[in-house]
């Protein structure tokens, strides 16, 4: 059965045509992943949601001049990425983290299962501990290796869309994602092991 | 290598980090909202030259050639003003002419110490001399 759901570069015409109902299709089609782009790099739901909706405000106000030489999704891609970056420089070093809001399906997770299960035998206390430890990691990063590391290992982004995404090289890429692993990899000694 | 699975499992986790199903319905509302409140709150000015450039919609044209017309138009705005000036000083000099020829041929009145008045204007204006001159 074939999908009912216009292309992103047909909405992004009618939208460049003056529609903006098109336009609110994307942003319902892409605020999920941008939201967790912009959460894995910002570790707080509040600044997300205020971010979030200057990204798309700046997408709408540029997309005119949007000429389709990349993706809808790398151009979108790359206005969180930057304006995230821009976010976080401004914001110094305030750390925030949002630890209320876990889905319930990490507790079937399998790699959940296996990260904790030697650990303390009620799992609620461990995902808690879990979570923290993985997003105070994740803030010690820099906040290049953050956006890699939020594409790549969160989102399963391949690396040439990254690079895309960056304006860098695959190789870059590469590059930055093997330094945070490393970094990550001290931070996360104590799940490593288990 | 297994470390490097093992950190990549982990940071897999955190994708279950998010807000509800209701969150995203609730975003759209709140970004239409903010839409119109940009709008409304925007400068007249602003919403002036929006519309201008609405007027004018065409496809994307390069910056060099923007920066290039935007340039001959000044230039040729520059050249018309100047053609302009130029015709004004002719019928200026015929004026003046005529005044000068006036007052050749008006008679000589005498001023409080006698002396004849002259009325000849000097060949060099006063705003022509230098400031520094004494």
């Amino acid at each position: 059965m074939e999908s009912l759901e216009p292309p992103d570069d047909e909405l992004v015409r009618r939208t460049q045509a003056g529609d903006a109902r098109a336009f609110d299709e994307l942003v319902v089609r892409f605020s999920p992943r941008l939201y967790g782009l912009v959460y894995h790099m910002t570790s707080s739901h509040e600044d997300t949601n205020d971010l979030l909706q200057d990204i798309f405000s700046k997408a709408y106000r540029s997309i005119k001049g949007f000429q389709g030489k990349s993706s809808f999704y790398t151009w979108m891609h790359t206005i969180a990425v930057n304006m995230a970056i821009n976010f976080l420089k401004k914001r110094n070093r305030r750390k925030t983290m949002s630890l209320d809001d876990v889905d319930n399906g990490i507790l079937n997770d399998p790699d959940f299962i296996e990260a904790t299960s030697n650990g303390d035998p009620s799992r609620e206390a461990n995902l808690s501990e879990l979570q923290k430890k993985l997003n105070e990691s994740m803030l010690k990063l820099s906040h290049d290796h953050r956006a890699v590391v939020t594409m790549f290992d969160i989102q399963g982004m391949p690396h040439a869309e990254i690079s895309k995404v960056l304006k860098i090289s695959e190789g870059t890429v590469r590059s930055r994602l093997f330094y945070a692993h490393r970094q990550l990899q001290n931070y996360l000694q104590e799940f490593i092991n288990k | 290598m297994d470390n490097e699975d093992s950190i990549t499992k982990l940071l897999r986790l955190k994708r279950y980090e998010q807000p509800s199903e209701e969150y995203f319905e609730n975003f759209l509302a709140e970004f239409q909202a903010r839409q119109r409140a940009e709008v409304i709150h925007r400068p007249l000015l602003h919403i002036a030259w929006d519309r201008v450039c609405s007027m004018f919609v065409m496809p994307p044209v390069p910056k060099l050639v923007m920066v290039s017309s935007f340039a001959a138009a000044v230039f040729a705005a520059v050249f018309v003003m100047n053609w302009a000036d130029d015709d004004t000083p002719s019928n200026l000099t015929l004026a003046s002419s005529g005044a000068v020829q006036r007052d050749s041929t008006a008679r000589p009145a005498n001023g409080k110490n006698g002396s004849a008045v002259q009325y000849v204007l000097p060949a060099r204006p006063v705003s022509y001399a230098s400031a520094r001159s004494f």
